[in-house]
């Protein structure tokens, strides 16, 4: 076993360091301390100079470890790791230690102890670098097909933007056709386009594409694997289909809410929802003379927080549709705010306005009555602006009510192993910045499944699905950084706190040579260490933070703090 | 698939988020933004709604990311020039404008910024608080090389000076060089301009340039930042006293025919969450918004107005305040406004009343960027009537503009939070992908 | 060069203290105190860690024992760990620990658990002031305290 031969470069970044750290001082001690066979300084070791020389020493010296001390990991780690692997080193065998952010820019009034500072960072470092082992970065081979769940606007959407970029994809769709939610919608906003002219030729080249096999009254039943290969279960008319995928897009939209219990929906036969509406009166159905429409119904109320988005944009679309079919028609619309938000929304609000449409507004607290015997006549409303009630007449109420999250979505998310949001819709792995992704690697989701989208956001979501989704499928391998956890099997009792607290489901207890112990998943491996802290027995480690890393870091900064003898 | 290239076309999150995507689907990207730092508007919020996340904190490993992609080329400090061709074979000229600093010695450490004599308005903190003429636009500055602004340079401007050259170890400092201007092929382009804050000014009942303590969103978001020039204090700019009320006003330019006719999307959240922070910061502060619709659309937003009510002492006031005067004495706003809610009023009669306050902020219009009229001419897309890229199928394509081969994602081309703009930018690199796969039996028009 | 160990509770004693700082926000705090140029005591020894999760209490344990003045973990603001729920094991962890410490007779203010975030170079600075004073008037450790067997042996 060859001994461990340390390198160690102290940087001056120009002034910044050597102008208050005494850099030569510190390459001296460095020199001391165990197992380092050579030192020197660099102006700048991140220049072309400092970088050649790293290479140069480490074939002269033979060195099998490096520890640079300059500025910070998070902006030079990669450059000074791929340094050492041209020149044959292993890239987790380098060590890097921070003397400016941490040290000479925070203390520049005090060289003195900056330098010592310094020194013992430097022996910190050169200890953990004593400890550190080559690492070969995990590499996974990803099945080339991809899963959608849903075959919707969202669902087709993503299987045919996959599809065109020639990766195949199983489409899963539980009713016996295509299209999910729009199917009951005859005219779509903002477009104000007939759903037949937007959505049919979609089904058809969803349908007609080669690359897509088009599972209809299916679900899936079972699911288990990890990004890059999950093997899935498919139920289609009563039997079994096993299917292997590199990634997952769910996208299996929402319900509409019926409002039974609501302003009398489920007794008066003329009180219906938006989707009822359409589906009855923009086929044919006789118009009414008075309309009113009831926004808010079952939503951002305190047992449904949540605000449905475009169902303010619903109720103002088939707003126009009556009036633009009689202009005579009454037409009011009872809301608590009207989210016509951005550019097209605020226009077809301003529409309605000038069509006639009346606008009300109320307050939660005093919501709109209902009245009338065996046929709703008409709503009296608390009229928030005017302060006074008024009685509208309505030959039809029309209730707007938000999406909810579908009663399976608790079912899917534990056979997928993603969370759940409070309000039940998929709970996206960052809400700002990652928003169709999940925690868990491979799997994403798109369209009301997350949260009510209406049409163009849902489509945007699946073209994002679709391309985070080709991505692991295009390079065909899942690489993950070597700072992953490990267990050691003879060394686990099996005690499971790691797999309880790992915040990615991504150990697992299995039998082993040794019996039951933990197993990490290393494509699914975070590298965040909770389950190594975890763990009682000193089973699971961390590569590159391992304990024996970390405290050896601990007992070189301690070492001297006593008379000169060793630490107790 | 083709690797000619991508152009992306700004560098906010939207761009950061496209060039990521398409980089990692293996396409060479080239990301230009105008500035000499990406991160664009992100990087000037505090704070990031609903979540109260750090924006920086969450931007910055995204801006590394991106930087650091072998096949991202950051052009940063450059403009579009000129562009031809059509999908597939774009010809792009870039022009990088001139530093005056050679990014390969450069290392970022701030010396020569500290000696610089020459004071000038700070565009990344809108004017409040000055930078020097050499410059990093902020201290997590992508990549991190300072810049010398031409125009402000002693130097440049009048041959006295080069005090940063003599300072500068590494001698980075070079005066020489001409603009450079760089030929691209790539086969698709991605345009992710953002957004810039409508001028208030124009609106003269609101007092703003006239009356001290009134100032705009993005002001207050500098003031209240920790990395800003009063270090997160909200120091108001007459007296430098902590405001112990604040009315936002919403809507300024707006939802407003005579401005803009649009709604902003984004600022009843906006406003919202700085009421939420000036009360964190200083409990006992009361806020005020003066709204018309509260559009809280999003995930989690409706809980957020919620706790700003119950938890964090946030009034909302329906009304649309019909002008703002001033105490000529303590120099705090007066706002005039009619409740249209009378019990948000407290008052039993619908009145015309007025609000004393300490400090205004007035939530303005957003609008496409400056300079996007410019780089649409250049491209040759359509504009819609708000002024935003149109886009040519909103339902199926909701990320592509009229021309084939570009596509437009963020603010540029709709009023939207960063939610959604990180969505379409992802959006686009599965266009962009699609459109560079050779095409086998896609029926276009179907 | 050994250091001679400061006297006593006497002017001149300046505390070792260990910090365990994670990669995305604490790490990144220190660095923009940093490249702020804000003054420090130079007391801290920064340990990089991907997660304040990572910091088993033997570590504490192990560097007090061994003599440092202080120990102190930092980590994102509940909410905001990069890994969903680490920094909530560390908060719990942090209690106990206290609890424990000063069952051995290890004044626990010499342990502390504190959140940064990546944008608070301020914030970080001040808590290597406020932590460096707290240390200084319990002046410094006695290694070999509380424990008789080295917890690090294996």
């Amino acid at each position: 076993m060859p001994r461990t031969r340390v390198g160690v470069f102290v940087c001056h970044c120009g002034n910044n360091i050597g102008g208050v750290v005494r850099v030569p001082e510190v390459v001296e001690y460095a020199r001391t301390l165990p197992n380092v066979v050579y030192a020197e300084d660099n102006l700048y070791t991140c220049s072309e100079e400092g970088l050649s020389s790293i290479r140069e020493q480490i074939r002269e010296q033979a060195l099998n470890r490096v520890v640079v001390a300059s500025c910070t990991p998070r902006t030079h780690e990669p450059l000074f790791q791929s340094t050492c692997e041209e020149a044959g080193l292993n890239k987790y065998l380098f060590e890097f230690v921070n003397i400016r952010e941490h040290c000479a820019w925070v203390h520049m009034h005090d060289p003195a102890r900056a330098t010592e500072k310094a020194k013992e960072l430097v022996r910190m470092g050169v200890a953990k670098a004593c400890y550190l082992e080559p690492q070969e970065e995990f590499e996974s081979e990803v099945f080339p097909a991809a899963l959608v769940i849903g075959g919707g606007m969202a669902g087709m959407t993503a299987a045919l933007a996959l599809a065109n970029q020639g990766i195949k994809v199983h489409l899963v769709e539980r009713g016996p056709h295509l299209g999910g939610l729009v199917r009951t919608v005859q005219t779509l906003f903002p477009t104000e386009q007939a759903t037949a002219e937007v959505v049919h030729p979609l089904i058809a080249r969803v349908s007609a594409h080669s690359e897509i096999t088009l599972h209809l009254e299916s679900e899936v039943e079972d699911a288990a694997g990890f990004i890059g290969d999950f093997d899935v279960s498919i139920r289609s008319n009563g039997e079994l289909q096993d299917l292997k995928v590199g990634t997952i897009i769910v996208a299996t939209g929402a319900e509409e809410l019926r409002p039974v219990g609501l302003y009398r929906y489920s007794e008066l036969p003329n009180v219906v929802t938006q989707l009822e509406f359409e589906e009855k009166f923009k086929t044919g159905a006789e118009l009414p003379d008075s309309v009113v429409m009831i926004n808010c119904v079952g939503a951002r109320v305190p047992e449904r927080t949540y605000c449905g988005r475009f169902c303010c944009s619903t109720a103002i679309k088939n707003a126009i549709w009556l009036k633009e079919q009689n202009p005579q028609t009454n037409v009011y619309i009872l809301h608590r705010d009207v989210m016509a938000y951005g550019v097209d929304i605020e226009k077809f609000y301003r529409r309605a306005m000038e069509l006639g449409v009346r606008f009300v507004r109320y307050d939660l607290e005093s919501p709109p009555v209902v009245l009338g015997e065996g046929r709703a006549e008409a709503v009296r409303v608390q009229h928030q602006l005017m302060g006074r009630e008024l009685d509208l007449p309505a030959d039809l109420v029309v209730l707007t009510t938000p999406l909810v999250p579908r009663e399976d979505n608790e079912r899917l998310a534990q056979l997928l192993k993603v969370p759940l949001g409070g309000e039940g819709f998929f709970l996206e792995a960052h809400l700002k910045l990652r928003p169709i992704e999940f925690a868990t690697d491979g799997v994403y989701v798109c369209g009301s499944a997350r949260y009510p989208s209406n049409i163009p956001e849902s489509v945007s979501q699946a073209y994002a699905a679709a391309a985070k989704a080709s991505i692991p499928i295009g390079e065909g391998l899942v690489r993950v950084a070597a700072i992953t956890a490990v267990c050691d099997e003879r060394a686990c009792s099996a005690c499971g706190n790691c797999v309880e607290v790992c915040p990615f489901g991504a150990i697992e207890l299995r039998e082993g040579r040794f019996g039951k112990s933990a197993y990490v998943n290393t494509a699914q491996c975070k590298g965040c260490g909770c389950c190594v802290a975890a763990c009682p027995s000193g089973a699971m480690q961390q590569r590159g933070f391992d304990d024996r890393q970390l405290l050896c870091m601990i007992g070189a900064l301690a070492e001297e703090m006593t008379d000169g003898t060793a630490a107790p | 698939m083709n690797n000619g290239g991508v152009l992306v076309v700004g560098g906010g999150i939207a761009g950061i988020q496209a060039a990521i995507d398409l980089a990692n689907m293996g396409l060479q990207v080239y990301l230009v933004e105008r500035t000499p730092s990406i991160g664009g508007r992100m990087a000037q919020l505090d704070k990031t709604f609903p979540t109260n996340d750090c924006s920086m904190c969450i931007l910055a490993p995204k801006m590394i990311e991106c930087a650091s992609h072998q096949n991202v080329q950051l052009l940063t400090y450059s403009e579009v020039e000129d562009v031809s061709g059509g999908p597939g074979h774009f010809s792009v000229t870039v022009r990088k404008k001139p530093r005056y600093v050679d990014v390969t010695r450069c290392t970022g450490c701030g010396d020569c910024v500290e000696k610089c004599p020459r004071r000038v308005y700070d565009e990344f903190n809108v004017g409040l608080g000055k930078r020097k003429a050499i410059y990093l636009p902020f201290p997590q500055a992508v990549p991190r090389k300072v810049t010398i602004d031409a125009e402000s340079c002693l130097y440049l401007t009048k041959g006295r000076c080069r005090v940063c050259e003599e300072t500068c170890q590494a001698g980075a400092i070079n005066f020489e060089p001409q603009e450079e201007m760089l030929e691209l092929e790539v086969g698709a382009i991605v345009l992710a301009t953002g957004f810039d804050p409508f001028d208030p000014t124009a609106l003269e009942e609101y007092g703003y340039g006239r009356i001290e303590n009134v100032i705009t969103g993005l002001e207050y978001e500098r003031l209240i930042s920790a990395s800003g020039p009063t270090e997160g204090h909200l120091k108001r700019p007459s007296d430098g006293k902590v405001p112990e009320r604040i009315a936002f006003i919403q809507c300024v330019g707006s939802r407003d025919v005579n401005y803009k006719a649009y709604c902003s999307s984004v600022c009843c959240m906006h406003a919202t969450k700085e009421a939420i922070l000036a009360n964190e910061h200083y409990p006992g502060l009361k806020s005020f918004i003066f709204y018309t619709d509260m559009r809280a659309v999003g995930k989690q937003f409706q809980e957020y107005l919620i706790r700003a009510r119950e938890e964090y002492d946030v009034t909302y006031v329906r009304s649309r305040p019909g002008k703002i005067t001033v105490d000529e004495e303590t120099g705090n706003p007066i706002v005039w406004y009619d409740a249209t809610v009378v019990k948000e009023a407290g008052d039993p009669v619908r009145r015309v009343t007025s609000m004393e306050v300490d400090l205004v902020v007035l939530c303005q219009a957003l609008v496409p960027h400056g300079f996007h009229v410019e780089i649409a001419e250049k491209l040759g897309l359509t504009l819609d009537e708000g002024g935003f890229i149109a886009i040519q199928d909103k339902l199926l394509r909701p990320v592509d503009t009229t021309v084939p081969g570009i596509f437009a994602c963020g603010f540029c081309q709709g009023p939207q939070d960063i939610p959604d703009s990180v969505v379409q930018a992802s959006a686009t690199a599965a266009r962009v992908a699609e459109s560079l796969t050779p095409l086998k039996e896609e029926l276009e028009h179907a | 060069m050994a250091q001679q160990p400061p006297e006593s509770g006497g002017n001149g004693f300046e505390p070792r203290i260990l910090v365990f700082a994670c990669n995305w926000c604490s790490y990144a705090g220190a660095d923009l105190a940093g490249v702020s140029r804000l003054q420090m005591p130079a007391s801290c020894r920064v340990v990089r860690v991907m997660c304040s999760a990572r910091v088993r209490p033997e570590f504490v344990i192990s560097a007090l024992c061994k003599g440092l003045d202080g120990v102190l973990i930092l980590g994102c603001h509940p909410g905001e760990c990069h890994y969903s729920e680490g920094n909530y094991f560390t908060r719990r962890r942090g209690l106990l620990l206290r609890k424990l410490l000063e069952y051995v007779g290890i004044e626990p203010e010499r342990f502390q658990v504190r959140w940064v975030s990546a944008s608070e170079g301020a914030k970080f600075a001040e808590t290597v002031e406020q932590v460096t004073e707290q240390i200084k008037a319990l002046g410094p450790n006695r290694p070999g305290i509380g424990l008789s067997t080295d917890p690090t042996r294996r």
